[in-house]
């Protein structure tokens, strides 16, 4: 798989400046248009939303949304993560999603969720490898695709031991 | 100075002269005011009193004041002194050379004067009063360098370098033998390199030579030294030490174009037109071959054997060069193999070269022949270098699938959705070469050259309005539009000019193109600090350059176009000066009375905006005024920002005379600056000067149409004029009966209609020469039209145009523009128009200008337009959410 030479791989930040770099890549990922209020919660994200660049050419993103929680801890909610088809396998997600999972627990945030179609197994699977697991099912959370059903795919992460 | 005034009072002088080189000008002015309390005549006072004023921006009084105090006592230098500084501070040079003049004769010797005056001498090129001045200051003060060095630089610049090489020299002989001390050492060092470029410069080579092998060690500039040795071994044909000398060279800069010509030249292996002998290319192969080995990282070794190979060679070399760039990603690959395009066989080959790669790349991943996998964005990268090609090739159709084809491989390239705009603008669709660019702009908020490309191809598409606010993102905040003037940028003024010309917005128009050659003239301007800065600091050879640049500034491409834009303005305006307003009223009054209504409240609207608007400009103008209090040059408001009163002038054909003695002057060399002259004198009935026009077009280009179009009409033209009666006009008529057998097209005796005939059998093939030779049949016998309209549209459809090759079909969408122009205009035909344009709708399909069957304003009318407003501030708006939006984010793991 890939090249067999090392392209370098690198993350930036997302700013109102090349938004529009993440408003591409959405279009073409996913079948839905993003609201108003999807691209305000990237750029409140900071460090927890990055653009992806392959050899300099942007091929994929993670966007997350900090959610406060009861009793005034974090979490963190995974709203998209995408790498354009012809660059995928390239371990381009591995770092998106793991750059995700450092600054957690850099931060010492203890959950970190998304929601996954109940068939896509692809997906279920890499979560898996990373120690998400299926924590809920929600039935009927999809209005125009089948199957309509979704799981929340939930990560719990210890915080970082302190040394003694 | 003050001589005439008692101890006390000639000590305040003392102060405001003090003041005013300290700029403390308030003080100043107390001084010159307690003075003139006693003496109120005093003209010295009275000139620095005005002076001062002067820079403390009260222009009138000043000037009031300095011709008092002159008026006051002739006799002074100080007045005159002050009154040529007073011009020279408004740019007034020749009057400011006068006054100097004049300050002179009373005070011979004074060193400042001499100064200023050989500023200004060298400014205005007045180079044997430079030559005299300099000479005058040397004498009186020998002991300066810079003395001697503006002496010896008014020499050269006279067209005497050798008698600058002696002054230089026996200024060296006043030098100790130490000299110089570790401070001075680069500008002696400079001097030196300036004086061998002299010796050069006579055609003393061998001394050049000699004299700076002596000098090395006093030469700092040790890449220069290096230069101009190898350039001097060349130019006494000693060949073999040049070669080991620009081979050094190479190794500090592999990159050097010109390098790796001068080695050739040292070789033997040179062409100017780029063409060798088979063998001589096997020769230059294996030159670049063991080149190449040597210097690995450069790139310019790989690529300037493409120019040279062919065949299979050209082929193998082409292929090794493109796939690593490929691989990388370099977007201006294509433009670096372009010139390769205009080998008509090398087109081909890069062709099936790349389509080559792009195949194997698709089927295996990789390139042929390779095992080895390529990464994902090689084959974006073939895609679009394939669009390029096609573009170039003027195979729209297939250019525009590669681009799409690419960007659906990674949406997210800029350059692809650049490259596309380029394609539709070439293929004719400005609107959706426009909401491209607009897309490219969006995607990078941060580039300024993206923003800059997006205004580009939206005042192509005439949006003049959209051009203006996107152009104004990158301006400083606050100041606006009036900073795209302060930068000087150019290209703008001159798209929108060119845009407001095509939208018959004159005035607009006119303002533009005359901002551009106010910006020449400032560059003129700004040479002048560098008269005494640069002999001071001793960058000789860049300031003899710098003047020699000056020169020839208004021969620049921008000049010309601006010139050429104004110029056209004066004539159009001639042509159909705008109507007077009762004229205007008198075709109200045809109207019916509901239609009235409407027009008469449309231009109330239209009043009331214009009215807002303005409130609103003079408001901000306050504010930002406000803000900058203290400041000088606070931005005064444009009293004229449509350039009406640029148009409200006596005599536009005057007007357009002075830009014309311009381009005569540094343009000589193109077609269009007599053509324009043509024009401009035949309305004048200027018949002498349009017949000097006429032969400078002869003389350029005879072939082109628009040279045939000027001999037709300017033999009718003369022809139809009344028997001669004044002296004037006789002697006129002598000098056409004697020019006119000079003209070898209307040789033996021949008709104008012969002429034609001739002309249009040379040229058949040629759809812009036929449509002349049609025109000028119309023009000659007016009852003819039928059968000049026949002879445009039965050109052939697939006539070649003039033109390189490649970019043919898109110089034939202009010429068939130009001819629609001419059946609309010359010959007021609307059918044969409509004909014309839906045979040309057919030919170019994309064409706006056609409405061809694909262009963007037929397939999608307004939506464009709706995305574009849209798109107007950082990004297209998507569809507002149906609230269900959030839970379709899982779909984001059907991607990964």
């Amino acid at each position: 798989m890939g090249a067999g030479r090392a392209v370098s791989i690198s993350l930036d930040g997302v700013r109102d400046k090349n938004l529009m770099q993440l408003k591409k890549l959405n279009s073409v990922l996913f079948p839905v248009r993003y609201n108003d209020k999807y691209y305000a919660d990237v750029l409140a994200s900071g460090e927890f939303t990055k653009l992806a660049y392959y050899s300099d050419i942007c091929v994929g993103s993670i966007a997350c949304r900090l959610e406060k929680k009861e009793g005034g801890s974090v979490r963190v909610y995974i709203m998209t993560l995408g790498v354009l088809a012809p660059y995928r396998g390239l371990g381009i997600g591995t770092t998106l999603l793991n750059h995700v999972l450092d600054l957690c627990s850099k931060q010492s945030i203890g959950e970190i969720y998304l929601h996954v179609q109940t068939n896509n197994e692809d997906a279920i699977s890499f979560y898996k490898k990373f120690g998400f697991e299926i924590t809920e099912t929600i039935q009927n959370y999809y209005t125009n695709i089948t199957p309509p059903d979704c799981y929340v795919v939930t990560k719990y992460i210890d915080p970082p031991q302190p040394k003694k | 100075m003050g001589a005439s005034l008692p101890p006390k009072e000639a000590n305040l002088f003392k102060l405001i002269v003090k003041s005013y080189e300290t700029k403390q000008y308030k003080k100043g002015l107390k001084a010159a005011d307690a003075i003139l309390k006693k003496f109120p005549n005093h003209g010295e006072t009275l000139s620095m009193k005005g002076l001062t004023l002067n820079c403390m921006d009260r222009k009138q009084e000043a000037y009031e004041l300095v011709r008092l105090g002159l008026k006051n006592d002739l006799k002074s230098h100080v007045c005159w002194h002050v009154y040529g500084l007073l011009y020279r501070s408004d740019r007034e040079y020749r009057e400011a050379i006068k006054c100097y003049r004049n300050a002179l004769r009373i005070d011979p010797d004074n060193i400042e004067i001499l100064r200023d005056l050989s500023l200004l001498q060298a400014q205005m090129r007045d180079l044997t009063g430079f030559v005299e001045t300099r000479q005058r200051l040397l004498t009186l003060k020998p002991n300066h360098r810079m003395n001697w060095i503006g002496f010896a630089v008014s020499y050269h610049l006279n067209s005497n370098a050798s008698k600058a090489i002696d002054i230089l020299e026996a200024y060296e002989g006043t030098l100790e033998d130490d000299y110089p001390p570790e401070n001075e050492r680069c500008e002696h060092g400079e001097m030196l390199l300036y004086k061998i470029s002299l010796l050069e410069e006579c055609g003393f080579l061998e001394k050049a030579l000699e004299e700076l092998r002596k000098k090395e060690f006093k030469i700092v500039d040790k890449l220069s030294y290096k230069e101009v040795e190898a350039s001097l071994l060349v130019k006494l044909n000693r060949l073999e030490e040049g070669e080991k000398l620009y081979r050094v060279l190479l190794t500090m800069n592999p990159d050097n174009y010109r390098y790796y010509e001068e080695l050739q030249k040292c070789v033997g292996l040179y062409s100017k037109t780029g063409q060798y002998s088979s063998d001589e290319i096997d020769k230059l192969h294996a030159l670049y071959r063991s080149l190449a080995e040597k210097y690995t990282w450069s790139s310019a070794v790989k690529r300037i054997p493409l120019d040279f190979l062919d065949g299979v060679k050209f082929q193998d070399a082409a292929d090794n060069y493109i796939r690593p760039l490929l691989t990388k990603g370099v977007p201006s690959l294509f433009s670096d193999l372009s010139p390769l395009y205009d080998h008509g066989g090398k087109a081909d080959v890069l062709e099936k070269l790349v389509l080559g790669l792009e195949e194997s790349l698709k089927k295996t991943g990789g390139y042929p022949g390779r095992s080895e996998k390529e990464p994902p964005s090689t084959l974006l990268w073939t895609l679009f270098y394939l669009a390029q090609h096609y573009d170039r090739r003027a195979q729209y159709d297939v250019a525009l699938a590669k681009i799409e084809e690419a960007m659906q491989h990674t949406p997210t390239v800029i350059d692809l959705y650049s490259v596309k705009s380029k394609i539709l603008k070439h293929a004719g669709d400005f609107t959706a070469a426009a909401a491209l660019a607009d897309e490219a702009r969006c995607m990078d908020l941060a580039d300024r050259y993206v923003n800059s490309q997006c205004v580009k191809r939206m005042l192509q598409a005439d949006q003049v309005t959209f051009a203006e606010k996107t152009a104004v993102l990158f301006t400083k905040d606050g100041e606006q539009h009036n900073n795209l003037h302060d930068m000087q940028c150019m290209w703008y003024e001159l798209a929108s000019g060119e845009s407001y010309f095509r939208q018959g917005e004159l005035g607009r128009a006119l303002k533009k193109f005359l901002l551009v050659e106010k910006h020449y003239a400032d560059i003129t301007e700004d040479q002048f600090d560098f008269h005494s800065y640069c002999l001071r600091k001793m960058t000789l050879r860049a300031y003899i350059e710098m003047l020699r640049f000056q020169d020839r500034l208004h021969a620049h491409a921008y000049f010309r176009k601006a010139a050429a834009g104004a110029i056209r303005c004066y004539i159009k305006h001639y042509d159909s000066p705008p109507k007077s307003s009762t004229e205007e009223d008198d075709e109200l009054a045809k109207l019916p009375a509901a239609q009235k209504k409407k027009l008469r409240q449309k231009q109330r609207k239209a009043e009331a905006r214009a009215k807002k608007e303005a409130e609103v400009k003079s408001e901000e103008a306050n504010a930002s005024g406000v803000s900058k209090q203290g400041k000088r040059n606070v931005k005064t408001v444009d009293p004229d920002p449509h350039g009406e009163k640029l148009l409200q002038i006596e005599d536009p054909l005057a007007e357009a005379g002075k830009y014309l003695k311009l381009l005569q002057k540094h343009s000589s060399d193109y077609l269009e600056t007599h053509l324009l002259s043509f024009e401009v004198n035949m309305r004048k009935e200027k018949i002498l000067l349009a017949l000097q026009a006429l032969k400078h077009l002869v003389q350029l280009n005879a072939e082109n149409p628009d040279t045939h179009r000027c001999l037709i009409r300017f033999f009718h033209k003369v022809a139809s004029r009344s028997a001669p009666t004044t002296d004037a006009e006789k002697l006129v008529s002598g000098v056409l009966e004697a020019e006119r057998p000079t003209f070898s097209q209307l040789h033996d005796n021949k008709s104008l209609m012969e002429a034609n005939t001739v002309f249009l059998e040379q040229h058949k093939d040629s759809l812009l020469h036929r449509a002349a030779a049609a025109e000028m049949i119309y023009c000659l016998e007016p009852n003819k039209k039928t059968e000049a309209i026949k002879l445009i549209e039965e050109s052939p459809k697939n006539s070649v145009s003039s033109g390189p090759l490649g970019s043919v079909k898109e110089s034939k969408l202009k010429d068939c523009v130009a001819v629609h122009k001419i059946l609309v205009a010359t010959f007021d035909d609307r059918d044969a128009a409509l004909r014309w344009k839906n045979r040309c709708a057919e030919e170019f399909p994309y064409s706006t200008y056609f409405e061809g069957s694909l262009c963007s304003t037929i397939t999608s009318n307004e939506t464009s337009k709706q995305a574009h407003e849209a798109a107007e501030n950082g990004g297209i708006e998507f569809v507002p959410s149906n609230g269900k939006v959030e839970k379709l984010d899982a779909m984001k793991n059907l991607a990964i």
